[in-house]
């Protein structure tokens, strides 16, 4: 086995592939939501504004307004912390949860998030400790992702042994069968169990994919395949899962190269020219189609074409001669700053906001020179932080404006405080609650007095009272008793009947004053708490008022300091995203700079053979 | 086996797989404090906010929720608040994915005086047999002197094939 197939075998049996989808997000939906400030964090969450999310979360919390979801709360809080990478906060919500309660099943969910989080660190044995307290309790995505996550800790830690057996025994959706099948070979190839591994790999790589997330990984299940039946002195098999790798796809130009190799196992040098000279086609970047340039003339040798295995040594100096040419305008691109601005044209403006991953990689000559690098977790990571200080930095500049408006509200309501305060007072003074409750009891006493004399005249009306009055006007006066027999029967009788219709009504009259009274003394009885409520608030308005200024004077000098700081952070990350780029690309440098070395190398060895016709020329392997 | 060429591959195969982050991490660190400083202060601003624009006594605020969604498909909705349009609402399907999943969506947020009012929500959208679809709901809530919740909730009411909806007031 050569060497660079060692390089390759590598690459292709990658430690694991991890799940897309978290299992927390799907846990969290669960059941009916009965806070609807937690609902609401949850309408931002799943839209994947985590910011807005948690900024909700936490202004719910500290408002007491999340009261049946308050563990929910927390594990989302943790999450939530998690995707933004705040490993200690997110830490320290799921250990309060720990320390707090004691339910065994909420237990088991925070050990699987603890667990999360030092794995996406990179904590590994600390990942393993804590996802082994998960004692049995978790349900669905989670209970299915467990075994997969210690799996994945173990792989990155080197016991594959461990992760095989884990993952033999794992069930979960049928979905994510591809995946563990995938880790699963890898773990045993890796573990010395290349049979047992094969046999996995060979299962995924013949299965039928629904979608292009299964295609690649079916790809590179057949890549690993490949390179590990090559290392196995088994060229045949090795072709058979190299051809099945489609022809375009990430794992396509290392498949071709392979595909080239086992016909070269097999002496098939003619063969290997084919899957050979395709990869010429492709971006001259791939290290596979580097390869390719040295391995087509190779190839040529070994087929006596010396004159054709020349041209395609002079083609690939040519090639990486362009290469370096390229390499050294992206370095001076990257060199000035241009970088990273470069890589975030692409980002969707509706999303980028707090958008971490890069979906797409944008296309230009910089993203072509570091595709690789830019798809790597570290990379991705620092963009998503300098991604994330953008946003940050608009977010403070969007409240730095309004907390001035704010500030020229707060000073007009001071003003029309100001302004409508002897209004109000003069209308406070106006109210005497005093009066009317005198007014009452007077009221109440002259009820009490009729009721107890049965003054029926007391609750005459208007009209019967001056009738009455008049009546005994003339009763008391001359002119009654000076009158005829006729007109004092009259009077009587006027009397007696004015009498007699008051006592009729007087029962029900006394029943509606008292009740007019009852219901006088409800009225009274609010004015007084209400009088003093607004008083309260008069007296208030002008404090609260001025607690809000100091609230906005607090915050705006807390803006500027964060706003500098983001500023500072992110001119920072960009220096440490830049140096990564040219790190990344002087390597590719060194790269094309040992193989034009060999290029030339393996060129004067022909020259020196075609002077020396008549001796046998050594031959060197491209990859030896 | 030119073994000066296996151990330049080797090297090459190892600078171009590891890079650097020493520098990284330091800042990783500080990234962190950073975005605690500004959630905590993103909090505060919240609260400031609805302090100063919707101060507890007044402040009326109304949800909106779904749950499976079968029956009716969500476009738009129409809120009023005695006979006067506060809100109208054009939803994404990415909104409408968010609250079939379980989220709660903060409608809108206003203030009221206390006393009896009438909130009327328009719901359009489409229903059964993917016909157009409007229907309206309403309640009559008496404000008292806390902030009022409300939660408009479109559920799927199976025995009769149809979506319903519901409006009910929080304590």
């Amino acid at each position: 086995m050569t060497p660079r197939w060692r390089h390759f075998l590598a690459m292709a049996l990658t430690a694991s592939v991890l799940m897309q989808a978290p299992a927390w997000a799907q846990e969290l939906a669960a059941g009916e939501v009965r806070d609807l400030h937690f609902g609401e964090a949850l309408f931002h969450f799943y839209q994947d504004d985590h910011f807005t999310s948690l900024s909700r979360l936490l202004m719910a919390q500290e408002a007491g307004r999340i009261t049946h979801h308050r563990d929910d709360a927390e594990l989302l809080a943790g999450g939530l912390y998690l995707q933004f990478g705040m490993y200690d906060e997110a830490e320290r919500a799921f250990r309060k949860l720990l320390d707090e309660r004691s339910d065994p099943a909420l237990h088991d969910r925070v050990w699987f998030q603890l667990g999360r989080a030092h794995y996406r660190q990179g904590k590994h044995e600390a990942a393993l400790g804590a996802l082994q307290r998960v004692d049995g309790r978790l349900a669905g995505y989670a209970a299915a992702e467990l075994p997969l996550l210690k799996a994945q800790s173990n792989m990155a830690l080197g016991r594959y042994t461990s992760a095989a057996a884990l993952l033999e025994n794992w069930q979960g959706p049928a979905d994510w069968l591809p995946f563990m099948r995938y880790n699963l070979g890898v773990a045993l190839i890796r573990s010395g169990d290349a049979d047992a591994g094969i046999a996995q790999l060979e299962a995924l790589g013949r299965t039928p994919a629904r979608d292009e997330e299964d295609k690649a990984l079916r790809d590179r299940a057949n890549l690993a395949l490949g390179y590990t039946w090559l290392q196995q002195s088994e060229p045949g098999r090795a072709l058979e899962a190299l051809q099945r790798v489609r022809l375009e796809g990430a794992s396509a130009n290392r498949a071709l190269l392979g595909v080239g190799w086992a016909r070269t196992a097999m002496d098939d040098h003619a063969g290997a020219l084919v899957p050979w000279q395709t990869l010429w086609t492709r971006d001259r970047l791939d290290g596979a189609v580097q390869e390719s340039l040295l391995a087509v003339p190779y190839a040529l040798a070994r087929l006596d074409a010396d004159q054709q295995a020349v041209h395609a040594y002079e083609r690939a100096l040519a090639a990486f001669d362009d290469e370096l040419r390229h390499l050294d305008d992206v370095m001076n691109a990257a060199k000035s700053g241009e970088l990273v601005d470069a890589l975030l044209l692409a980002d969707d403006p509706e999303r980028a906001r707090w958008h971490w991953q890069l979906d797409e990689l944008p296309v230009s000559s910089v993203s072509r020179y570091l595709h690789a690098l830019i798809a790597s977790h570290g990379f991705q990571q620092g963009l998503g932080h300098y991604r994330d200080l953008l946003a940050l930095g608009r977010h403070l500049d969007e409240w730095h404006e309004r907390l001035e408006t704010f500030d020229h509200m707060v000073e007009a309501q001071m003003l029309a405080a100001q302004q409508r305060a002897p209004v109000i007072d003069a209308r406070i003074e106006a109210i005497d609650v005093e009066s009317l409750v005198a007014r009452r009891d007077e009221l109440a006493a002259r009820l009490e007095d009729i009721a107890r004399d049965r003054d029926v005249v007391g609750l005459g009306n208007d009209e019967e009272l001056e009738f009455w009055k008049l009546l005994e006007e003339l009763a008391s006066g001359p002119a009654l008793a000076a009158a005829p027999e006729q007109a004092r029967e009259r009077h009587r009788l006027l009397r007696g009947h004015l009498l007699w219709q008051m006592d009729r009504d007087y029962g029900y009259r006394l029943w509606q004053q008292q009740r007019a009274l009852t219901e006088l003394d409800g009225h009274l009885e609010e004015v007084a708490p209400r009088l003093q409520r607004v008083m309260e608030i008069r007296a208030a308005r002008p404090q609260e008022l001025e607690a809000l200024a100091e609230r906005i004077d607090a915050l705006s000098p807390r803006i500027d300091v964060l706003r500098d700081q983001v500023a500072l952070l992110r001119a920072e990350q960009a220096g440490v995203l830049t140096a990564m780029a040219m790190s990344w690309l002087e390597a590719q440098q060194q790269r094309l700079v040992a193989y034009q070395v060999q290029a030339r190398f393996a060129l004067a060895t022909l020259y020196d053979r075609a002077a020396t016709a008549a001796r046998p020329a050594p031959v060197l392997e491209p990859g030896s | 086996m030119d073994m000066k060429r296996l151990l330049m591959a080797v090297l090459l195969a190892a600078s171009l797989g590891a890079v650097p982050l020493a520098a990284e991490q330091s800042l990783d660190t500080r990234m962190q404090d950073l975005r605690q400083e500004i959630l905590h202060l993103n909090r505060e601003l919240f609260m400031l906010e609805e302090d100063l624009l919707f101060p507890a006594n007044t402040q009326v605020a109304v949800f909106l929720s779904m749950d499976v969604g079968e029956f009716f498909a969500l476009d738009s909705v129409e809120l009023k608040l005695n006979d006067r349009v506060v809100k109208r609402y054009l939803y994404t399907p990415r909104e409408v994915e968010a609250l079939l999943r379980g989220g709660v969506q903060q409608l809108y947020l206003g203030n009221l005086r206390s006393g009896s009012h009438e909130l009327v929500a328009v719901f359009t959208g489409k229903g059964p047999h993917d016909r157009d679809y409007r229907r309206a709901t309403s309640l009559n809530f008496e404000k008292g002197i806390g902030a009022q919740f409300v939660e408009l909730k479109i559920s799927d009411r199976v025995s009769r094939q149809q979506p319903e909806f519901l409006v009910r007031e929080w304590d």
